[in-house]
């Protein structure tokens, strides 16, 4: 067996750990740290112009061995295990939450406060889109006010963005462009961007992604990284609630046992693995899990659900500009108190829908060489704007991650099995929550001469999180709102899997938030050197 | 023995991967000259007809480049792991061999119909020859452009400055 000491042992190598790392290396400069994660690293910025043609050309993909095929989760919702995780192919979407987020229960009735304010929150946010480098516009609301200005300018409107806000606020929601940690400037030693149209194979380094960090502290030798080394249990002391062990196997070297060992452990295994991991640690003292006396360990996974809508809009809309930049508005972000609970955001995208290059005429005809370029142009007249909304939706307690006994990876482990389930009064308001919708559909779309020509509704809940729920009452949640295990003192958890609710937007500035956050706690448990 | 010789001998082998990797590998072999009467009929005009030979030979470059086996994106939401089949190279050269000529929009409408091609695929996936040069050209950038006459450049690296603005339009083409 192999033995590894450090001060801080991190499970899992993701947004939450890289930022984790980089901040308790600046708070404690010297703390040794070992970061184990069960990818790969993929650290070839220099192939990722060619990774990206082969993806747009031939639809390979992008993130060439991002992934284990024996490690997968029923359920969930990628199959991205790599040093990086899920955040190495994110859109960049930086959208913040807000009060009511965090107070649904005082203010709504509903779920449950999370056990820390908004304001303290806020600050958090601020140092997440710093180290992320993220630019924005602020919001027109005075309810998402700042502390602090975005650290680099907003990303200019296209062309195309610029006639769908002007078509979208006829109907008098105001949009403006979503943050994104995308450098519209050079920032932290990566590129401006570029327009490469292609952001979950950014080419370039100007979107952030978690492998920069890593290879930033790696270079200044203040962390260790063991990839490609699967976590499969935490040890605890004989007689103390105390982690003392992770025990690992390295997939390359399969024979070989890994023992980490550690005064203070972190669970930074997003919200699929974390919980997974303390399940799957079961022991005689603790035989539902570990950090699991609650029984809420796998409970209450969130996400939030979304419905989308294609309109047709009176606009020049030339496809292709900057796809993967959008308008949002905070507009239903608020819901008023005195009326029934309807809370979601609100995204707009340039889209071709209903203008692609098509084969057959709507007779079935052979369209062929200038027949199918002048059906392409008379269809390409008037433009399409993409909607969506997240809808702020609530996980009943049964809404689940559990160890399927029927899958298990090639060391006989279970694998996890996610089954969403929403809260009573979450499916109580749907029908009322969709012609909510359906409605600001057809209020945009009238606005400004538009139709709608196709409406889906979402089959999974996007950016879920969860399963080890932050509270202040060890019996009702698993961690506190620093992610410290109410079972163990030396066992944190952080990130994603925290999150009581999940909220009506993109939830990874927010899961980095309350990740650094922790860190500030994490660092207090060693003294300054 | 020269490349082609090498490769000809190699298709020739009576071993089924050696022969798809060999017929990958020298495509379109003979076929050049049809597949280039082919493109002249399915690709528009506008292009002239240096500019369809231009596209027709980009896309036998793409077949050639072609990975069986490679994987694919594992998806977002609802994954699946999955990889690129077979190259499709074979059957364009049966395709190639069987179908009528002199090649007209007529024989071509006849050889999609026969194959039961439905609409552009994606990416290109062997069920005719014709309906996959037409998905390369037509699902690209430079097709996008020539709709729209103008110069988005879709999937080129372009930089921020004038996004604001429309793209140019395409030379010698009014917007």
């Amino acid at each position: 067996m192999t033995r590894h000491q450090s001060d801080v042992c991190v499970v899992g190598g993701g947004i939450s750990a890289a930022l984790l790392a980089q901040k308790l290396t600046e708070l404690r400069p010297g703390l040794s740290i070992v970061v184990i994660e069960a990818g790969r690293r993929l650290f070839d910025l220099e192939n990722r112009m060619e990774y990206r043609r082969r993806s747009t050309e031939y639809g390979e993909n992008a993130w060439p061995g991002d992934y284990i095929p024996d490690q997968a989760a029923q359920g969930g919702i990628s199959r991205t295990m790599a040093v990086g995780g899920q955040a190495l192919h994110w859109g960049g979407t930086c959208n913040r939450f807000s009060e009511e987020d965090t107070r649904l229960k005082s203010m709504f009735g509903l779920a449950m406060d999370w056990p820390l304010e908004w304001n303290e929150l806020e600050r958090y946010c601020c140092e997440a889109e710093r180290r992320l480098g993220v630019s924005g516009e602020p919001s027109p609301f005075a309810e998402d006010r700042r502390s602090e200005p975005y650290p680099m300018k907003e990303m200019v409107l296209s062309h195309n963005l610029l006639e769908l806000q002007r078509w979208a606020n006829q109907s008098g929601i105001p949009f403006q462009g979503i943050p994104q940690a995308k450098n519209t400037e050079p920032y932290d030693g990566r590129a401006q961007c570029i327009r490469c149209n292609t952001c979950l194979i950014c080419p370039t380094g100007a979107r952030y992604s978690p492998d920069f960090t890593f290879q930033q502290l790696l270079a200044a030798k203040k962390i260790q990284l063991h990839d490609q080394t699967l976590v499969r249990r935490l040890v605890m002391h004989d007689t103390k609630n105390i982690i003392v062990a992770a025990q690992a196997v390295n997939r390359q070297k399969p024979d070989e046992s890994i023992e980490y060992r550690a005064p203070v452990f972190v669970l930074a295994s997003g919200y699929t693995w974390s919980p997974h991991l303390l399940l799957l640690s079961r022991n005689a003292r603790f035989p539902d899990g570990l950090a699991n006396r609650s029984g809420l360990v796998g409970r209450y996974m969130a996400g939030h659900a979304f419905i989308s809508a294609f309109i047709e809009v009176d606009a020049k809309i030339y496809p292709g500009m900057n796809e993967t930049h959008s308008l949002i508005s905070r507009q239903f972000f608020r819901s008023p108190q005195d009326k029934p609970f309807v809370r979601h955001d609100l995204r707009v995208w340039e889209s071709n829908y209903g203008r692609e290059p098509r084969l057959r005429d709507a007779t079935g005809k052979v369209l062929l060489g200038d027949d199918l370029l002048a059906d392409w142009r008379r269809r390409a007249q008037r433009g399409t704007a993409r909607v969506r909304a997240y809808m702020d939706v609530h996980p009943d307690r049964d809404s689940s991650l559990t160890l399927d006994e029927s899958a298990k990876n090639k060391w006989g482990d279970p694998l996890p099995k996610i089954e969403h389930r929403l809260a009573a009064d979450t499916l109580a308001r749907q029908s009322r929550v969709r012609e909510h919708m359906l409605g600001v559909f057809q209020r945009l779309a009238k606005a400004g001469d538009g139709k709608i020509l196709n409406i889906s509704d979402g089959d999974y809940l996007d950016h879920p999180a969860g399963g080890c729920r932050m509270g202040a009452e060890p019996s009702t949640s698993v961690c506190d709102s620093y992610g410290h295990t109410h079972d163990h003192e030396n066992l944190f958890v952080v990130g994603a899997p925290t999150l009581p609710t999940a909220g009506c937007t993109n939830g990874t500035l927010t899961f980095v938030a309350l990740t650094l956050r922790s860190a500030s706690r994490i660092a207090g448990q060693f003294p300054r050197s | 023995m020269t490349r082609r010789n090498l490769l000809q001998w190699l298709a020739a082998l009576p071993i089924p991967a050696l022969q798809v990797w060999a017929q990958t590998a020298m495509f379109p072999g003979e076929h050049g000259p049809l597949l280039s009467e082919i493109g002249a009929v399915v690709l528009p005009r506008e292009l002239g007809r240096a500019g369809t030979d231009r596209v027709v030979e980009q896309f036998e470059r793409h077949v050639r480049e072609y990975r069986p086996g490679a994987d694919t994106d594992h998806g977002y939401g609802v994954t699946r792991l999955r990889v690129k089949p077979a190259s499709p190279a074979p059957a364009y050269l049966r395709q190639l061999a069987s179908i009528k000529t002199p090649i007209s929009a007529e024989t071509i409408a006849a050889a999609l119909d026969a194959a039961g091609v439905k609409e552009l695929p994606r990416f290109a996936e062997g069920k005719h020859v014709a309906a996959d040069l037409m998905a390369f050209y037509f699902h690209g950038s430079e097709a996008n452009d020539l709709c729209y006459r103008a110069a988005i450049g879709r999937d080129q690296c372009r930089g921020l400055e004038g996004s604001d603005h429309p793209p140019a339009s395409l030379k010698g083409m009014s917007g």
